[in-house]
């Protein structure tokens, strides 16, 4: 006699369907966009000519700006996984930003503003991770708190009057501050995007084979169940909140260095773009499960979109472009993924 | 509950934090009154209880849905789209050959109403992915943020639309209470807050709020319709953003896209400096008005002591912080 759990070939068939399409409807929404995109307007500009979607000089200039996405979004991943969220990594960003071209600025060498920058991202990771793991207070508020107070601060190091840390008068920013992100070291890509290449690839590994990734998702999926395994949420959380902030910093750098600027706003809305790619990549809310790969296709159809709405929309559309991405992003989200009710 | 303790220890803890932090507030007044000049004379009282009227009808929204645990960070854009299809509602249809001057010609009770249908639009939305999809209210929100935001942005073409409005546009943002200082704003926000702290006290609908938060199962397990109560909630935050984007596109004659810029940040910091948890069911309308002037009183006498604007942000993450923290202690030492 059957035993009453056993499956029937097609529900099994039905099942592995079900699977290989939410593994791969992601690379197949990247290509649909990259096709869309490049055939927008075939009739006035010619296939990977000029002023082409896909033309070397607007996929290299792409790719040059999604550097800080790319690294941002791909540590946000894990934080994700793991079930909890920050919302100050756009802050973070902007101040790590400032700091570093205040500090190129006023003199100092690229790997010590870099380095300074770096660490200025982990202590401001540090920052949410006390206020979220020991002193317990929910991560929305928490980073939202944070948020503020990190974009206060790099408003007001930016001195009344000016915009950005720029040149000013007597102490002009030195050009070699553009090298980082648009300075071609191979295939016309910056060292920024390599970098940008090199954390990906490394979290990757690190989502996939490492203790550390198996921990952020044992935390999200069950962190009592966790707790009682031995392992130490606090610390391995608190840890995943340096990583994004040092990939914020990394981000701040990338893009002060891209503009020739430190501008206090400039990483607005960053944080938005994280929850996109992230949702988009299928990371489930409630954390326990997602794939730092996915959510760099996730990031990469976020660049592309951006890019190319420019080139066909009017510039007040781009907000609620934004918008319906978002939420597109969350119901395709939750079409795919099994959904947990839980409070974020 | 002590029988027969002192006054104090016969309050619930949502009026002992109301308390608690109105003696923060009177504390902080006194700071204020000694470091800036001509804070406490009767005119800048005034002010300070009246100018953040819009932000504390949208905390009333704000801080009902925060005590049953979820957030709304889209009212900001209601409230520039509510305030912006008004605008354009009552525009003078077809007159101009600029597009930004032609509106739809409509008089302006049907103006206000389409403009509140919006609002409640938006609400709607808001409902279907966070009762219905489940999804976590602060992404969703953000989503509809910007969603509503765009649309205005779309509808002014970034801009704003403030020609060719009826004189009865800028009526009623701009009337004053006979005798008084006080726009006819204020009393709105006045009797909307009585009215939310009836609800909240009083009402079965008011407790069961505090129960969804408290314990969703519980409430789901004793009956409590709590999806359709959460729609409600989402549908009345709607609302509430719309009746302030009319009433201050009414006081400013114009529909701008980028009114209400940050202001789902500020009724949020209200709530928490008022006590509202986030965990729990915790918290009280009357909380979040001290909250509002208790961050009206500190930014005034930032201006008052000419600190630059840029210490806006810094001090609301500043103070909020802090306030969370000495909730937590206060509760704490309560509890013994």
């Amino acid at each position: 006699m059957t035993s009453a759990i056993e499956l029937s070939t097609d529900a099994h068939r039905e099942e592995a369907l079900r699977a290989t399409v939410k593994n791969l409807y992601i690379y197949v929404v990247l290509l649909l966009i990259v096709v869309g995109f490049s055939v927008a307007r075939v009739g006035e500009v010619e296939m990977f000519g000029p002023g082409h979607f896909l033309s070397p000089d607007s996929v290299v200039n792409m790719l040059r700006t999604a550097a800080p996405i790319l690294t941002l979004s791909s540590a946000f991943t894990l934080l994700m996984i793991a079930g909890y969220i920050d919302l100050s990594v756009g802050s973070a960003m902007s101040l790590t930003a400032v700091v570093f071209a205040l500090l190129i600025r006023e003199g100092a060498t690229f790997a010590v503003a870099f380095g300074s920058a770096a660490v200025l991202g982990m202590a401001l990771g540090a920052l949410n991770g006390l206020l979220v793991m020991r002193l317990r207070i929910t991560p929305v508020i928490a980073t939202l708190v944070t948020l503020s107070l990190y974009k206060g601060t790099a408003l007001l190091i930016v001195p009344g009057g000016v915009s950005a840390i720029k040149s000013r008068p007597g102490r002009p920013m030195p050009a070699w501050i553009n090298d980082y992100a648009r300075a071609d070291v191979l295939l016309g890509l910056p060292w920024a995007f390599y970098v940008a290449l090199l954390v990906i690839l490394a979290l990757v590994v690190v989502q996939r084979r490492t203790l550390v990734g198996r921990y952020a998702a044992a935390i999200g999926g069950n962190r009592t169940a966790a707790e009682l395994s031995g392992i130490d949420p606090v610390r391995w959380v608190w840890g995943l909140y340096v990583l994004v902030g040092l990939c914020a910093a990394l981000a701040g750098a990338a893009r002060a260095s891209y503009m020739s600027l430190g501008d206090p706003l400039s990483g607005d809305g960053m944080e938005l773009d994280c929850i996109i790619a992230v949702l988009l990549g299928g990371t489930a809310f409630a954390g326990g499960e997602g794939s730092v790969g996915k959510t760099v296709v996730g990031a990469l159809i976020i660049v592309c979109v951006t890019t190319g709405l420019m080139t066909v929309i009017p510039a007040f559309w781009q907000t609620f472009a934004k918008g319906s991405v978002l939420i597109g992003a969350v119901a395709l989200n939750h079409l795919l993924t099994r959904d947990r009710p839980r409070l974020l | 509950m002590v029988p027969g303790g002192s006054f104090t220890s016969k309050l619930s803890n949502e009026s002992f934090l109301s308390l608690f932090m109105a003696g923060v507030l009177l504390l902080l007044f006194a700071a204020a009154c000694v470091f800036v000049p001509n804070f406490y004379l009767p005119r800048n009282v005034i002010n300070l209880l009246t100018n953040y009227w819009y932000v504390i009808i949208l905390g009333i929204g704000v801080t009902f849905l925060l005590v049953t645990g979820h957030f709304d960070m889209s009212v900001g854009g209601n409230v520039a789209l509510t305030g912006v299809v008004c605008a354009w509602a009552c525009q003078a249809a077809g007159t101009s050959p600029n597009e930004l001057a032609n509106g739809l010609g409509l008089p302006y009770g049907a103006a206000v109403t389409l403009a509140l249908l919006c609002a409640t639009g938006v609400g709607a939305v808001n409902a279907f992915f966070i009762v219905r999809l489940r999804v976590p209210s602060i992404i969703v929100t953000l989503g509809t943020m910007m969603l509503s935001r765009g649309l205005a942005q779309v509808i002014t073409r970034g801009a704003q639309r403030n020609t060719s409005l009826p004189d009865v546009f800028g009526v009623v943002g701009n009337t004053f209470l006979p005798g008084t200082p006080l726009k006819v704003a204020v009393l709105i926000m006045v009797v909307l807050v009585a009215a939310a702290f009836a609800l909240e006290r009083s009402t079965v609908v008011g407790r069961y709020t505090y129960l969804i938060g408290a314990n969703v199962e519980a409430a789901r397990l004793s009956g409590v319709k709590v999806n359709r109560h959460l729609t409600a909630l989402y549908l009345l935050s709607g609302v509430l953003a719309g009746v302030a984007g009319i009433l201050l596109a009414s006081e400013f004659k114009a529909g701008v896209s980028s009114r209400a810029t940050g202001y789902e940040f500020d009724a949020l910091v209200i709530a928490l400096l008022g006590g509202v948890s986030i965990s729990g069911g915790f918290g009280s309308v009357l909380g979040m008005f001290v909250g509002a002037i208790i961050l009206s009183v500190v930014t005034s006498a930032a201006t008052g002591l000419l600190l630059s604007p840029d210490w806006q942000f810094t001090l609301k993450g500043v103070v909020t912080f802090l306030a969370i923290l000495a909730q937590r202690f206060a509760l704490d030492r309560r509890k013994g």
